[in-house]
């Protein structure tokens, strides 16, 4: 059913990104090929395997209970937000907030996550900034740090 | 002779100081992340890619980097294949089958020392298959023109459609979806922006890094969510911790036609370790026939898929490096890492950059010795590895693959969208779509395109030049063969299907 349904918006997708391909248009001929006729190939590819799924999905046995799905949601939510907030708010603003959720979610207790959400975000930034070289976003803190 | 003065130079390259610490790092970190249910070579390669740029290594020691973290990982998956029953990584599936049954009689100790030396001698024979057999097909991989590329790399996904069995359609589709994956961007012989959407940080293309984190790391964190067991002891490694001869030499032959089946497995391009591992565990099963305990604690049950597992992550790298076409996953993941330091993989590589290959050759060398010798004496240390709760790994995990993102380009656009490719995998992977192949297509498609496209300019447009040559003509034959395997299983199932039911 899952399969069934996935396939059908896949092929949605495909002919919408057909309709995109089609006005790739180099304005010079530098080859044979062009920018269209690849793209093209794969995504008349795609459909022909969508169709395949559509009519034979085979045997899928996921069952879709809904405190799972749920979970799945809220992880997700929780993984955008950190993606969102991760430069407005600082790494270790971020960090320790995501680590927090992340840690409830995954059946942690709220004083432990907490603290290892703290320490996570102090710990990592530590690591990264200033062992390992990476920059990474301050956030909040820019203000109290002198350039 | 050549080859022989070419392995000692790499000795040279493998045994520099900061060379000798990476490896250890990394057969460190494989282990440990091959160990962690879930958590998979290719998502230790993927974890450690961003770090070895940030670290400003050269191509070499980030590729003995990444080379000792894949070996590590079939290593470290079998540690808590024995003891929780929970395979590691995918390839360590099979070594749950005999090595939980041992445990669980209280020969733990033996089954992961034993383990360990299949691994080792795994590793070792598909070594020396490297150095034989790598020189000869970089000599050969010379006569590939554009055409015959184009046609291998079509051999390579039709190989996984075939090989991976069970749903070839379903692999076919997610090699596709990674092929066209790779067509975002500006399009690199004519200019024009392909599916951009007008976003300036997408004109570039998807990078690389955030397709393998997004795909791996992030929906590997959505799935944990749903097998997050609590509750599971791993078994306590107690009585005798070391095997004795008599065992060792009982399984000896057994490790040896395993190590060189999962070397050839290896060296076909799209399969990978999970296949070896499988095929070498059955076909030793049919052999021991009526004597054998296999699924209760044989021990040759054990040696067969460890000695494979690690013989074909040997031999996928042969591939790899001789005609820049990945043999499983976490290579094309390290095909990825080449590319990001300039390096195309493929028959010029030996010419052009002989320490970068007989570097990470004779690096394997030494991460074997390294990897046993640190894997008899600390299991128990690893093994204490697999009490660290899930409410701490997975943030941990979470903000390390933020971080490798982030440290790309510096943009939030970046990190939404491995979030989204991430959800998008998880989708996938719950509809039963193997994501190694969406990676080899996403790897392949930019150089397939261009392969393609350079042949077709050669022929001005003629398309006879694709099936012009012998090579592409045996190639296409090969092609045709691993598209029919499916078709023929299931006529095959039927027909006995039918047989039975008359």
């Amino acid at each position: 059913m899952y399969v069934r349904l996935f396939a059908a918006l896949w092929l949605l997708f495909c002919a919408v990104l057909a309709v995109l391909a089609w006005g790739f248009q180099a304005p010079f001929a530098y080859d044979p090929v062009g920018p269209r006729a690849y793209p093209l190939l794969l995504l008349a590819l795609m459909a022909a395997g969508s169709m395949w799924l559509l009519v034979k999905p085979g045997l899928l046995d996921q069952k879709l209970d809904s405190s799972s799905a749920l979970r799945s949601v809220l992880c997700m939510l929780t993984l955008l937000a950190y993606a969102l907030l991760f430069e407005a708010l600082g790494f270790i603003i971020s960090t320790a907030l995501c680590t927090f959720t992340l840690g409830l979610l995954f059946t942690g207790r709220v004083l432990p996550c907490a603290i290892s959400g703290v320490l996570m975000g102090v710990l990592l930034y530590g690591l990264f900034d200033y062992l390992l070289d990476v920059p990474l976003p301050l956030g909040l803190f820019e203000a109290f740090v002198e350039s | 002779m050549e080859t022989l003065n070419f392995l000692m130079q790499g000795f040279e390259v493998a045994t520099r100081p900061e060379n000798l610490m990476v490896a250890l790092f990394g057969a460190f970190v494989g282990t440990i992340v091959g160990l962690l249910p879930g958590l998979g070579p290719i998502n230790g390669v993927a974890l450690l890619l961003p770090l070895a740029f940030a670290l400003g290594l050269p191509p070499e020691t980030a590729l003995i980097l990444l080379a000792a973290v894949y070996l590590g990982c079939e290593y470290g998956g079998r540690i808590s294949a024995i003891l929780l029953n929970v395979p590691g990584d995918a390839a360590a599936v099979m070594t749950t089958l005999d090595g939980y049954p041992l445990a669980r009689q209280g020969k733990a100790g033996i089954a992961l020392s034993l383990s360990a030396v299949s691994s080792f001698i795994g590793s070792m024979i598909a070594t020396c298959g490297v150095v034989l057999f790598a020189p000869l097909l970089a000599k050969w991989a010379v006569a590939f023109g554009p055409a015959e590329y184009f046609v291998l790399m079509i051999f390579a996904i039709a190989c996984l459609g075939g090989m991976v069995g069970d749903k070839p359609v379903k692999t076919l589709m997610a090699a596709l979806i990674g092929l066209a994956l790779a067509t975002v961007g500006v399009d690199s012989t004519t200019g024009v922006y392909r599916f951009t959407f007008g976003s300036v940080s997408l004109s570039d293309g998807i990078q690389f890094i955030i397709v393998v984190i997004g795909f791996f790391s992030v929906s590997e964190v959505l799935l944990m969510l749903e097998n997050t067991h609590s509750g599971q002891k791993a078994v306590k490694t107690g009585g005798r911790l070391l095997f004795n001869f008599k065992e060792f030499s009982f399984t000896f032959w057994t490790m040896v036609r395993s190590a060189v089946a999962g070397f050839v497995i290896g060296v076909l391009p799209g399969a990978g370790a999970t296949i070896a591992s499988a095929m070498t565990y059955m076909s030793e099963k049919r052999l021991a026939g009526s004597s054998g305990k296999f699924g209760e604690g044989d021990l040759r049950g054990l040696a067969a898929p460890e000695a494979a597992n690690n013989a074909s992550a040997c031999g996928s790298l042969i591939p790899m490096l001789t005609l820049g076409v990945p043999g499983s996953g976490t290579t094309a993941v390290m095909i990825g890492a080449l590319t990001l330091y300039n390096i195309t993989p493929g028959p010029l590589l030996f010419e052009q950059q002989p320490d970068v290959v007989w570097g990470l050759i004779a690096s394997l060398f030494i991460g074997n010795v390294i990897l046993l010798v640190m894997n008899i004496p600390l299991v128990g240390l690893f093994a204490r590895m697999l009490s660290v709760p899930n409410w701490v790994l997975v943030p941990a995990i979470t903000a390390i693959s933020m971080v490798g993102v982030y440290a790309v380009h510096s943009t939030t656009f970046d990190l939404v969208l491995m979030i989204g490719l991430g959800v998008f995998g998880y989708i996938l992977r719950k509809l039963e779509f193997p994501l190694s192949a969406l990676i080899l297509g996403f790897v392949l498609g930019e150089l397939m395109e261009d392969n393609l496209r350079r042949a077709l300019s050669i022929s001005a447009g003629d398309l006879n030049i694709l099936w012009s040559s012998p090579i592409s003509l045996v190639l296409w034959a090969l092609t045709a063969l691993m598209l029919g395997m499916p078709a023929l299983r299931w006529w095959r199932a039927r027909r006995t299907a039918r047989v039975a039911n008359a």
